[in-house]
């Protein structure tokens, strides 16, 4: 059946709003958490809205640099982000899935790409005006973007964004985002605003900022965040870079988070296991991972590859420099990039800091990528003396895990973990 | 029963092929003392490695279906069977004479195949290069400095210089290859060629496992066997067929095909066509190395480059000089660039009236099974469509 366009994006704001309402209704519920889904009701609605506003929709991939979007004015929606938000709440990914294999694409395709083309196939999400897209992490972003041209009748612009970290690629990728600036503007009308991009530029170095300072108070026994809570960080950094909103969600949580460590109280009523996240676990499996961390008093406390930034500073003055340089700061490269001693340091460092007692590692099905480096982690995690959980699933395909499977698999791991 | 006569060139080539990763050659070469270097995709500039004195050898895996235990182990089973096979083998200790190995940042595949290579088996030398996807004069000039930080990367390993002289001879060995080759292509656009589909990529794979020098001379001598026996494998073929898609180094999987009565003139592979169509061109103002820089990163495309219509245009010209009947894609499962590319590629050749068999493969594969079925019906439906009379 071909859904209504828009829907799966009305969908995603109804949900946002149930829940908003529902954890308003809780006692002592924390304000960053309103916040938060103030936010996704914010960044969805404005997609929604978009054409009746004259507004640009700038779709995009992942870690694709959003602050030059915001600093043009245009409507930015993270593409990943958008199947995850719709297998976390609606939770109906099935259609766009099979019509994604329709269209030709194999089922090595990781769900979230094969999902989103056979979204804008069924126009369930809103026609965007170009489709931008990167290589910042795997060959699926890399080649995702015309396909969805073609489905959309959009045009777009790929941003060769290079692999290593050296000043003369950071140069080269700055020089594609001049491109990339031309060629919105070419497209939307609407000029880049350069006093706008520093100030953006400005805040995004002060939220990386404060995300560090957040993960040092995770660093307290018990540690202050919930057990899930990496993935409001996580979505926080795709969704609003070096937004006000941003600054005032994570100003706020970082207060919160403080309080409860001067009174020493922790996130679980119990911190018995302390965890390191690797990559992400399943969208539609939220509410059972909740309660499953709750019921053996599990939490993560650091996600090398999503909360804990790497090294340096972003300069506003010279604002597109800073856009190419941070996506060299961000967490994920420590896996997407090279794999050389320094990565794996940092991974050391994290799970010594963090006093990590065991690692998950959501195998996604999907993900070559991550999948490539299990053992590797393992390994090193290992010689550790950190165990590691291995689940095999899909980030938003529900098909592809039994619940029951993931919890006796959970049970044997915290017994484990509980036995040392 | 094959009714054309064998090539005596072409065993020598096979042999080479049969000891390979040790083969006599490589062991000849490590027992004078000098070094070998293994490379991972076509986007490492091997004329650069010749010049240093060293050999260069592509890394491949198993040219037959096998069970990938360690390589799985190490690698996760979503990764393709290249990557994991070419692991396996370095694993198992295969390709121990290597004193370095050379990537490039092209798909997940070959970049994770790197990382876990430097990690768990620890060749001497090792470098990556990145590889901008675009073919702008600014991916043109970073793919260049990232060029010439590997040959000074390459000098420190092997403590002297890498002169223009050696390069400019290094560029005109490899550019007889790609004459030669191009040669031997030319021969597979008659009517009737002299040489299968399988038989010339006997000849490719022995190209990237021995000495250049031995090679082309191999290769010259093969040209004239060929010319000399007026040889015709033609015979019975019900379409001419174009292969593309994932690198494939067994020719198993070219000759079940031709068995069946399609004969392969053509292919868009990484180890052939796309390995040797483009020469190094030498032009005024350029160095030696940044004339080798611009050939790797303008060469006939791979599935990672953007545009893909560059490398959609290619495929549509090569199907029309060769003038196919259908095109085979073989994608190797989990190669996410070509799995991506297919959709719209196909469509394309749609528009050209050249029907495409999409193949699921695992690397290394025969060609028998479910395969075999499908490249039948396929081939049924060719000569339907386009009437060819079969011959037999
Ligand atoms: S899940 Fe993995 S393969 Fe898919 S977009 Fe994310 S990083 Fe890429
Ligand atoms: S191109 Fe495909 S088959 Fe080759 S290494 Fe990359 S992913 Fe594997």
């Amino acid at each position: 059946m071909v859904l209504p366009a828009k829907d799966k994006v009305a969908d995603i704001v109804r949900a946002c709003r149930l829940i908003r309402r529902m954890t308003e209704a809780q006692p002592g519920h924390l304000k960053s958490r309103l916040l938060y889904y103030d936010m996704l009701i914010r960044y969805f609605t404005r997609i929604l809205r978009a054409r009746e506003n004259g507004d640009f929709i700038a779709a995009h991939s992942v870690f694709f640099p959003a602050e030059v979007l915001y600093a043009m004015g245009l409507v930015p929606m993270h593409t990943e982000s958008t199947t995850w938000m719709i297998s976390l709440f609606p939770g109906e990914c099935a259609d766009m899935i099979s019509e994604g294999a329709s269209l030709g694409l194999a089922a090595e395709i990781c769900t979230p790409h094969r999902g989103l083309a056979g979204a804008y196939s069924l126009r369930a999400l809103p026609r965007p005006d170009v489709m931008l897209w990167s290589n910042m992490v795997c060959d699926n972003t890399a080649k995702c973007g015309e396909l969805i041209m073609e489905v959309c009748g959009c045009p777009g612009f790929f941003l060769d964004r290079p692999f290593k970290n050296s000043e003369r690629e950071i140069a080269y990728l700055a020089g594609e985002l001049e491109d990339m600036v031309r060629f919105l503007e070419e497209r939307s009308g609407r000029r880049m605003d350069w006093e706008n991009l520093a100030a953006t530029v400005a805040r995004m170095d002060e939220q990386i900022e404060l995300v560090r300072r957040i993960n040092e108070l995770r660093k307290h026994v018990p540690t202050p965040f919930s057990p899930l809570g990496f993935l409001e960080l996580v979505s926080v950094d795709y969704l609003f870079p070096g937004q006000p909103e941003a600054i005032e969600y994570l100003k706020t949580l970082y207060g919160e988070l403080e309080e409860r460590v001067a009174q020493g109280r922790g996130a679980l009523p119990e911190e018995r296991f302390r965890l390191m996240t690797l990559f992400i676990p399943p969208m539609y499996l939220m509410n059972f991972l909740e309660d499953i961390s709750r019921q053996y008093g599990a939490v993560s406390v650091i996600e090398p590859f999503f909360t804990y930034w790497g090294e340096g500073r972003l300069d506003p003055s010279r604002p597109l420099e800073s856009v190419a340089r941070k996506s060299y700061l961000i967490p994920e490269m420590r896996m997407y990039g090279p794999l050389d001693s320094r990565a794996i340091d940092g991974i050391v460092k994290c799970a010594r800091d963090y006093r990590v007692d065991g690692a998950i590692y959501y195998a996604d099905v999907g993900c070559r990528h991550s999948c490539a480096v299990i053992k590797l982690f393992k390994d090193v995690l290992n010689e550790m003396d950190i165990p590691v959980l291995v689940l095999d699933c899909d980030v938003v395909d529900p098909t592809a895990t039994s619940k029951e499977e993931m919890k006796a698999k959970f049970e044997q791991f915290f017994e484990l973990l509980e036995d040392r | 029963m094959q009714d054309y006569p064998e090539l005596r060139t072409l065993e020598k080539f096979r042999e080479v092929n049969r000891e390979f990763p040790k083969n006599r050659f490589i062991l000849e070469h490590k027992a004078q003392g000098k070094k070998v270097f293994g490379w991972l995709c076509t986007y490492v500039p091997e004329e650069v490695i010749h010049a240093a004195g060293i050999l260069p050898v592509r890394i491949v895996g198993y040219s037959e279906e096998t069970d990938l235990t360690e390589g799985t182990a190490y690698m996760h089973v979503n990764n393709c069977s290249f990557s994991r096979s070419c692991l396996e083998l370095g694993l198992k200790g295969e390709y121990s004479f290597l004193d370095g190995v050379v990537g490039g940042s092209t798909c997940d595949g070959a970049r994770r195949l790197f990382d876990l290579w430097r990690h768990y088996i620890g060749t001497p030398f090792h470098h990556v290069l990145t590889v901008p996807r675009k073919y702008t004069e600014r991916a043109h000039r970073l793919y260049y400095e990232e060029v010439e930080e590997f040959t000074r990367h390459l000098e420190e390993f092997i403590g002297r210089k890498v002169t223009d002289e050696a390069l400019l001879a290094s560029i005109g060995l490899y550019n007889e290859t790609r004459h030669l080759l191009s040669q031997l292509y030319g021969l597979r656009r008659r009517d009737n060629p002299p040489i299968t589909g399988a038989e010339t990529m006997d000849v490719l794979n022995a190209s990237f496992r021995m000495p250049r020098e031995v090679f082309n001379s191999w290769l010259r001598e093969l040209l004239a066997e060929i010319e000399d026996r007026r040889r015709d494998v033609s015979g019975k073929y019900r379409a001419r067929l174009m292969l593309i898609g994932s690198v494939l180094t067994n020719t198993d999987f070219i000759r079940s095909i031709e068995r069946q009565g399609g004969i392969v003139v053509t292919d868009e592979l990484c180890t052939s066509t796309r390995y040797w169509t483009d020469p190094v061109v030498l032009k005024d103002g350029l160095s030696p190395l940044e004339a080798i820089a611009r050939r790797y990163l303008g060469n006939f495309p791979c599935a990672r480059m953007f545009p893909s219509e560059e490398r959609f245009n290619r495929i549509v010209e090569f199907a029309r000089e060769y003038r196919v009947d259908g095109v085979v894609s073989q994608i190797v499962r989990y190669c996410v660039p070509y799995c991506h590319d297919l959709p719209l590629l196909t469509k394309r050749l749609r528009e050209v009236n050249v029907p495409v068999l999409a193949l699921d493969v695992e690397y290394g594969s025969s060609g028998s099974g479910q395969i075999a079925t499908r490249v039948q019906a396929f081939l049924e439906m060719l000569e339907a469509r386009n009437g060819i009379a079969s011959k037999r």
